[in-house]
């Protein structure tokens, strides 16, 4: 679903984050990457949505090569990025708006997307949170809408940016819950050892650039 | 530096709500709405860092940081300072209600000409002589709000010139210190994020 | 305390039960109607009848009271002079100087709309959510552009202040002293650059975030307002008070 092939890139006046890093993760399949702080993990899933162009290398997502700001469109509706930060992905005023927002932005109507978040905060068992205001929410609450702000779009893939940050055990049992029913291919960012191993046990390394094999 | 209810003359606050009509408009223009995340944060910011006591002798003030906010903002300093003033009367009760568009054009207006005058400036330089005139510009525009503030006051009758008088003379220090503070806060931010002061402007 | 993070109360009662769009109306009808009164009678009266409207609001009462007491030791200023500086009999000296009534009279009214106006604004709109407030104003239409910019402001101002605390502790663990000197003003002046900083990367995720879930330059508001029939009792109950009040005003005493 995902082939990124010899990627290299550095932000601008900086040292080089990935030199010639490849990953390719087939339908249904479940990575995780770990490494070091500054290692280029999170730069690796902005590659992936566009967000960051590399300076050489090739960025497949399903199917296409991807290039221009264009190609990325399509890949931005189908493939889902859970921001590690809670409240840079929650903007709107309230719950309801911010998970409808991206319905309504694939064209839903109205009512569409209204129907589309209530029957999935009651599937998350977060239907309590509908109307709250999104910045008066608890770490934890912030977390679990986020990721239902991002399944609501019903994307194909799920990337995942460090999603334990802030969590306290109770939560991160409910995000685990959630995660493993879900039928998605996944990249997981992730420095808990415990979590990736519920979540996506087949890790790679991101290190001097590259990424390797953990066995 | 809020002017409140029942001080100023009709004529003034219809004139002032108008000037400031026509600023937000102008401001709305440059918004589109993928710029609005930036300008929303920026306004957010600038209504916490005017909580800031910073301390003057015995006593302290808040910033304006009106200067600051036209530079980075350009016309959208408008709908952005009419919207903390409209938070800043409905929540925490500073200033009023019939003198919005007064107060707002009185902050607005002296940021967007530090804008026209003193972005330019502040973008081609070195960090250095970005940060004097990004302190000069905040300076400017402080002194220049204090005479619009003094203005509507004598606009508003005679009895008010030696209200205005002391207006001008009490905010003497204000202008100092903002000025040296924004000048500091200029120099950080030309040196961390050089980009800063074109965040609003680049992709016009 | 920011003031804008407050609990989002949902009670039905009294002034907070009426629809929000009609309570900004009734605060902006009250302005302008208390700024046009002469009588210093009937500016009381409509200070009278902001008081009246906080007691009905469930608006902590000695709370809303001490922001206007601080509102008026800022405008002490402008007022003092006053008396002096308005021509007519005197009233008493002070300092040798003659205090006109006309000019205490003139502070009095002044001292009583701008507390009127203020309470009536913290009682009929303070006492929403900010976030109503916004969805009221967009249902008024109010242009998009300047609603979403007041919605981000407000979303963002707790997350803002927060960075800044943290930052403003981490000063303090260090032994920062606020006072009046150079090196205050300059870590000050180096703690708002980064916070503007720090505002400014922040905006760019967001934006990424929104752009990731397909924004193409639009963003929706869902809140909807029903009127009924209690918010058209208290608004025929609030303007025919406010017309006593103009009433009275030209009425001769």
């Amino acid at each position: 679903m995902i082939d990124l092939h010899d990627i290299h890139f550095s932000y601008t006046g900086q040292a080089p984050v990935l030199q010639g890093a490849n990953l390719k993760l087939a339908p249904h399949e479940r990575l995780s990457i770990t490494g070091p702080n500054g290692a280029g993990k999170s730069t690796l899933l902005r590659l992936i949505l566009g967000l960051q162009k590399p300076n050489a290398g090739t960025i497949t997502v399903l199917g296409k090569p991807r290039r221009r700001e264009s190609d990325f469109h399509e890949v931005r509706r189908r493939v889902g990025l859970v921001f590690q930060d809670p409240d840079d992905q929650l903007f709107s005023p309230t719950v309801l708006e911010d998970v409808a927002f991206g319905p309504l932005n694939l064209g839903a109507s109205r009512d569409e997307a209204v129907e589309i978040v209530d029957s999935l905060l009651d599937c998350l068992d977060l239907a309590h949170l509908r109307d709250r205001v999104t910045h008066k929410l608890s770490g934890g609450e912030k977390r679990l809408v986020t990721l239902a702000t991002v399944l609501a779009m019903s994307p194909e893939v799920l990337l995942l940016d460090e999603p334990t940050n802030g969590l306290d055990s109770k939560n991160e049992g409910r995000l685990i819950e959630i995660l493993q029913a879900l039928p998605q291919a996944m990249i997981l960012v992730s420095h808990s050892t415990r979590f990736r191993d519920q979540i996506a046990p087949n890790a790679l390394a991101l290190e001097n650039g590259e990424l390797r094999q953990i066995d | 530096m809020h002017i409140v209810d029942g001080v100023l003359s009709t004529p003034v606050l219809v004139a002032g709500s108008a000037a400031t009509l026509a600023g937000v408009s102008l401001g709305l223009r440059q918004l589109t709405l993928d710029r609005i995340p930036v300008a929303g944060m920026l306004s957010a910011s600038f209504f916490v860092a005017s909580l800031i006591n910073v301390p003057l002798g015995p006593s302290s003030v808040h910033l304006l940081l009106n200067g600051m906010a036209g530079m980075l903002l350009g016309w959208a300093a408008f709908p952005a300072m009419l919207v903390g003033l409209i938070l800043q009367a409905a929540f925490f009760g500073f200033g009023g209600l019939t003198v919005l568009g007064v107060n707002a054009f009185n902050l607005a207006a002296p940021g967007v000409i530090a804008w026209l005058i003193f972005a330019p400036l502040v973008r081609r330089a070195s960090p250095k002589t970005a940060a004097i005139w990004g302190g000069l510009g905040s300076a400017f525009a402080v002194t220049l709000t204090t005479v619009f503030v003094a203005m509507s006051l004598a606009l508003s009758g005679d009895s008010f010139i030696a209200a205005a008088k002391l207006v001008l003379l009490a905010h003497l220090p204000l202008v100092l210190i903002e000025g040296v503070l924004t000048g500091f806060a200029v120099l950080l931010a030309r040196k961390v994020k050089p980009e800063l002061f074109a965040a609003l402007k680049g992709r016009q | 305390m920011t003031g804008l993070g407050q609990a989002a109360g949902q009670t039905h009662f009294g002034i907070r039960a009426i629809d929000p769009r009609m309570r900004i109306l009734a605060a902006l009808a009250f302005g302008i109607c208390v700024v046009s009164l002469t009588a210093l009678w009937t500016v009381a009266m409509a200070l009278g009848l902001a008081l009246l409207m906080l007691v009905f609001s469930r608006q902590p009462v000695w709370q809303t009271l001490r922001r206007m007491a601080v509102m008026d030791g800022f405008i002490v200023f402008t007022l003092v002079l006053l008396p002096l500086t308005v021509p007519g009999p005197a009233a008493l000296h002070i300092l040798g100087l003659p205090a006109s009534w006309a000019g205490l009279r003139m502070a009095c009214e002044i001292i009583l709309t701008a507390n009127a106006v203020i309470l009536a604004l913290m009682t009929l709109v303070g006492s929403m959510d900010p976030v109503t407030l916004g969805h009221a104003l967009h249902r008024l239409y109010l242009p998009d552009a300047l609603v979403h910019l007041m919605m981000f402001t407000i979303r963002y101002v707790d997350v803002l202040r927060g960075e800044y605390l943290r930052l403003r502790s981490a000063m303090k663990v260090r032994g920062f002293r606020p006072g009046t000197n150079l090196h205050t003003y300059r870590s000050l002046g180096y703690l708002i650059g980064m916070i503007l900083v720090r505002a400014i990367e922040r905006s760019e995720r967001i934006l990424a975030a929104m752009k990731c879930r397909g924004f193409e330059g639009r963003i929706f508001l869902l809140q909807d307002f029903r009127l009924t029939p209690r918010d058209w009792i208290f608004t025929t109950i609030f303007m025919l008070a406010l017309a006593v009040l103009l009433i009275c005003d030209k009425a001769p005493l």
